[in-house]
């Protein structure tokens, strides 16, 4: 018996044209990380003085990170690394139709898109590194890692710890602001697939 | 007499770098300064030790680190903080950032809320672990919070 495809099963069912391009580890893990740099971020910056929920968000982000980064291993086609980082040709070449007014259709992340991946996650990663080795000085915000290193290091990961986390933020900013492009300019949504696993179009 | 000359000469040439060293010049004010937060650091790691459980709580040592803080917060550190101290006076000797003496106003404040957590650990040091904890914490975030404004993270 052939599934009936085209009248569609109903409003909730998926077309069979929209297929699955982000798994839901992938989207949980999108998701999470969204809120977890959000609160770690402005806690950091706005928070208390006494930085314990900080501490926790950054080890939520490290669990995250490293949760990706081997999931970029064994995950499905789409989450995986060697399925999506591309050589500076490819980039290039996809980084050329950027400017064309019309969607991608892009199934996973694109070559572009990949260097932000592959780029928040290193950045998120030595963010994570330097936060644990950070010693400031006020016995309290102490980098659980600090007192296995010299306090020459713990105060060099201290100085790299905010210039680390703008970085980020900028990166986030960038993102964000290449999501607004796709939708504006190419008339791609590339939020809800994020949402649902599946493309919109 | 042009061996009187010498000696007198010599003892000169000797004693002047050593009174000059002790009379305090920029670089020893900022060793100086260091040395007091140093102190300070001291004592309130035997606390944050003790806070976090990495050692015994000892009613008798906190309550002496807590009088050490109180004895450290009667000194005036305004010697510490003479003009041309900065880390842009200094580099690579202090982390005294120059906004401290832009806006000396901010840095009492900072101070001010110190001496008062200082006051408050010390009315608690005795009074068990689960006390001291809070006020441990409320102390390390006011060396946070001026840290934060007025001292640069690295040399």
């Amino acid at each position: 018996m052939a599934p009936d495809q085209t009248t569609g099963a109903g409003a909730s069912a998926p077309t069979p044209s929209a297929e699955q391009i982000w798994d839901p580890v992938v989207r949980i893990f999108h998701w999470a990380l969204v809120i977890a740099f959000v609160v770690t971020f402005g806690l950091g910056k706005f928070g208390p003085d006494q930085m314990t929920l900080h501490f926790y968000g950054g080890y939520t982000i490290a669990a995250l990170v490293v949760l990706r980064v081997i999931w970029g291993f064994v995950g499905p086609r789409n989450a995986r690394f060697t399925n999506f980082v591309k050589g500076p040709g490819a980039v290039l070449a996809y980084a050329r139709t950027l400017p064309k007014r019309a969607p991608s259709h892009s199934r996973g992340h694109n070559p572009v898109g990949a260097l932000f991946v592959v780029g928040i996650l290193i950045v998120l990663g030595l963010q994570v590194m330097t936060g644990l080795l950070a010693d400031p000085e006020d016995y309290i915000n102490v980098g659980p890692l600090a007192k296995y290193v010299s306090i020459e290091t713990a105060r060099k990961a201290l100085a790299l710890h905010e210039p680390l986390g703008m970085i980020a933020l900028i990166g986030v900013v960038a993102h964000i602001a290449a999501i607004g492009f796709y939708k504006r300019w190419k008339g791609e949504n590339l939020v809800t697939p994020m949402i649902t696993g599946r493309r919109s179009d | 007499m042009m061996r009187k000359f010498m000696t007198a000469a010599l003892a000169t040439a000797m004693i002047l770098p050593a009174g000059l060293a002790v009379a305090g010049g920029p670089e020893d004010i900022a060793k100086a300064r260091i040395g007091y937060y140093r102190l300070l650091g001291l004592e309130m790691d035997g606390l944050a030790a003790m806070a976090k459980g990495e050692i015994d709580y000892d009613a008798e040592a906190a309550k002496g680190h807590a009088a050490n803080l109180s004895v450290l917060t009667q000194y005036s550190p305004k010697g510490l903080f003479a003009p041309g101290t900065s880390n842009a006076d200094l580099p690579g000797q202090t982390r005294a950032l120059p906004v401290i003496w832009e806006n000396m106003a901010a840095m009492g404040e900072k101070g001010a809320a110190f001496r008062s957590a200082v006051a408050e650990l010390a009315a608690v040091a005795g009074d068990g672990r689960e006390a001291l904890g809070p006020a441990v914490g409320k102390l390390g975030g006011t060396c946070k919070a001026c840290h934060d404004d007025f001292r640069a993270k690295d040399y």
